[in-house]
């Protein structure tokens, strides 16, 4: 089904020259880039077009429901197992993402941190990690840095440029966010202990900036829609433009079940399911996948075929491993007067200081710390966890009495770290559940490396030591001791990389295997970054396009 | 400055895992259609859609410990008994069969402790010591997870009457704020950090 108004129809059995899978991050920008340079393009979403006007504050919706981020209750259960010799388990969810126009670009912190040139190189400057797939990647940041002055500028980021940034070719279009007093709480505990807090990036407007407003400060970024556009979703910022081309066409409650390859090996088709359940089949010149880290493997493997029989485009049997996660610590801080964290975007201030850990330490690891509201600014969650601090009453007087203080006099110092890739973190077809459709469900096999917990761990304690520092009366927190069991950020199964055998893209994000088609969005990322993946996946998407668009102008594709 | 590192069960038991330890699964427009009815049902009058009235006096007896009437107002003048009801109307009969059971469990823990036939009957103090001995069970997690759920929730959805719930907790739905947020910044800005 297709969107109204100016949209093209074009009709399933023509080619068109390009077929997109997903509207999320790095598939927004790839229907505009691609649909603006004037090739036809069909979007194939699952999800809603949800926009600006169908968003609220609704933590029942949301959080409980899952009406966007979609689960076992919606007909998509998913597996999950510790590792190969563990029981597997059904889960209501494991590898989380939002199912509508914009994926997760519409429901993300909006927190942009840009790689920095080490985080490309890093393999050959520490040596390898033995027992990981710890690598280079087969680009530089300086290759990348003009496509993330791209996202800066047309995606819409803002921030302040200064010697904490990698190195940057234009300032940022919008200022910094107003601080916070959890900022701000941070920030002088930082000074204090000789660190360097700057203002946090983030793909959120500070002021009017390409026809889309300024933030309003609603506190509700972290898993809720914008309901004013100035979060700088893909669905916001790009898709519009992509369906003003006039060459985009945008089918939406559209869930794609394989990529069909013809007699020479080359992608020809892509099938597909619309809401009431017919099939239908897009012929294609060339097919681009921005399904996310954990739809893309996961419809490559189900493309097998007699040509390919381990899967589409997995030659090198990597489809679906090295999958990375972030790391996380949370440490929650009371304090005497109000933060009211809960009011305007989660984070505006962050520090760099731990993003290489000393190697001395005995692990590898590093990261960034950012202050948040411990619930995200939502009232039912906080009420949910009320207890967390003191003796934790979880109901009575005393239990109601400490929800105000909880809500509005606290500050969480969190830690965003780095996974190590890991051949035997995967994402599998599952033999034994289904979903709705009948599709395998998504099977994830994952167990955090030692390093990346002994990481969380660092940066646990280090927030700790700035509560304390910031003047807390009582802190408590979390790190995934155990290793983690599922995600928002999903990298690195289909990783880039030259080498054929152990890679699934090519530098440019073309399959090895199958020269029409492309893979880019965070299954691309060969090393995790230390949190907040998404400027990288759509920097990597621009750049992408780029190059897609010279080989198809070059009759090379 | 007291601190206490909790483990991971603790950690997601307190947060999003409290919705775990409830029994009841919901889709959201299947609960505002179910809204909808009772309020078409009700035409006014405070009418329950699937709560029998001793249901409805025992639950909302036990959402009053839970979320309690003190010096400001709790789950009671918050109508959290409506969410319940609207909860449980929305084709819940398996999940409302459970929290039957659960409940004639605690009214024999009544009779047996206290010689009492209904949980509401109880002195508050016995009211809190009965909880007190389920807390954990999956009764009663339903039951709190329903109420901080029915106190804290959009009012649309029957519960957090007037906003009592967000006032509570300190939250205001605003949809738009300005800096100052708070104290620290207020100060950080008066002092031009």
């Amino acid at each position: 089904m297709a969107e109204e108004n100016t949209q093209p129809s074009y009709p399933t059995r023509e080619e068109v020259d390009f077929v997109i899978v997903g509207s999320g991050a790095a598939g927004g920008v790839m229907a505009k880039e691609l649909s603006v340079a004037g090739f036809s393009v069909v979007v194939l979403e699952q999800g809603p077009h949800l926009q600006a006007a169908d968003f609220k504050h609704d933590e029942w919706g949301y959080d409980v429901n899952k009406d966007l981020t979609w689960g076992a209750r919606q007909g998509y259960p998913q597996t999950f197992r510790k590792s190969v010799d563990h029981e597997t388990e059904t889960r209501e969810s494991v590898l989380d993402y939002a199912h509508n126009v914009g994926g997760s670009s519409v429901h993300f912190s909006g927190n942009f941190w840009r790689f920095r040139p080490i985080d490309f190189m890093e393999a050959s400057v520490r040596g390898p990690i033995s027992g990981t797939n710890f690598a280079d990647w087969p680009i530089t940041y300086d290759e990348l840095e003009p496509y993330y002055t791209k996202v800066d500028w047309e995606v819409g980021v803002s921030g302040l440029a200064g010697p904490w940034d990698p190195p940057r070719s234009r300032e940022y279009p919008c200022p910094p966010m107003p601080v916070k007093s959890s900022d701000v709480l941070l920030e002088r505990a930082a000074k204090q202990m000789g660190l360097t807090p700057y203002p946090a990036p983030v793909a959120i407007l500070s002021q009017p900036h390409n026809g889309r407003p300024g933030c309003i400060h609603c506190g509700f970024c972290n898993g809720y829609g914008c309901e004013v556009n100035a979060k700088s979703s893909s669905m916001a910022s790009m898709i519009p433009l992509a369906l003003d081309s006039g060459n985009c066409e945008l089918r939406i409650g559209c869930t794609v079940s394989r990529v069909n390859t013809d007699e020479n090996g080359r992608a020809n088709e892509v099938v597909y399911w619309e809401e009431d359940g017919t099939e239908q089949a897009q012929l294609a010149k060339a097919v681009v996948l921005c399904a996310n880290g954990a739809e893309t493997p996961r419809l490559l493997l189900a493309s097998e075929s007699e040509q390919y029989p381990n899967g589409l485009a997995n030659s090198s049997g990597v489809v679906g491993t090295n999958l990375m996660f972030n790391g996380y610590s949370t440490a929650v801080g009371l304090f005497d007067d109000p933060v009211n964290a809960h009011k305007s975007v989660p984070a505006t201030r962050v520090l760099h200081d731990f993003y290489e850990l000393d190697p001395s330490l005995g692990f590898y690891g590093g990261g960034g710390i950012d202050a948040r509201h411990f619930s995200a600014g939502r009232p039912m969650n906080m009420a949910l966890a009320g207890g967390l601090l003191g003796d934790g009453p979880t109901w009575g007087s005393e239990y109601k009495k400490n929800l105000r203080k909880e809500f509005t006099h606290t500050a969480a110092f969190d830690g965003h770290t780095t996974s190590l890739p890991l051949a035997t973190n995967t994402v599998t077809l599952d033999p034994n559940v289904q979903d709705k459709w009948g599709r395998a469900a998504m099977r994830t096999t994952y167990s955090d490396h030692p390093d990346d917990i002994s990481t969380m761990k660092f940066f646990y304690d280090k927030t700790i030591e700035l509560l304390d520092v910031a003047g807390a009366t009582k802190s408590a927190g979390f790190y995934a001791e155990e290793g983690q069991e599922g995600n928002v950020h999903l990298l690195g199964t289909c990783r880039m990389g030259n080498d054929p055998t152990n890679s699934v893209v090519d530098r440019f994000n073309r399959s090895h295997d199958v020269e029409n088609l492309f893979m880019v969005d965070g299954s691309s990322l060969v090393t995790s970054g230390r949190g907040q993946p998404t400027m990288t996946i759509m920097a990597l998407a621009f750049r992408a396009a780029d190059n897609i668009i010279q080989f198809a102008r070059r009759g090379e594709i | 400055m007291i601190n206490t590192q909790l483990s991971r069960r603790a950690f997601l038991r307190s947060a999003s895992g409290a919705a775990k330890s409830s029994i009841i699964v919901l889709s959201l427009p299947a609960i505002l259609v179910s809204c909808e009815r009772s309020k078409q049902a009700n035409l006014g009058s405070e009418e329950f859609s699937v709560l029998s009235e001793e249901e409805v006096l025992e639950f909302q007896a036990i959402a009053a410990r839970i979320i309690p009437t003190d010096e400001t107002p709790g789950a009671t003048e918050a109508g959290v008994i409506y969410f319940i009801d609207n909860v449980l109307a929305d084709d819940r009969e398996v999940e409302h069969e459970t929290l039957r059971l659960g409940l004639r469990e605690l009214q024999v823990a009544a009779a047996l402790s206290f010689n009492a036939s209904y949980f509401h009957e109880l002195e508050l103090e016995q009211q809190d010591q009965l909880l007190t001995e389920i807390d954990g069970t999956p009764f009663f997690g339903t039951i709190r997870f329903l109420t901080i759920a029915g106190m804290f929730s959009l009012p649309e959805y029957g519960g957090n009457r007037d906003n009592i719930g967000y006032e509570l907790i300190g939250f205001e739905d605003r949809h738009a704020w300005q800096p100052p947020f708070g104290s620290y910044d207020a100060d950080y800005a008066e002092r031009g950090e």
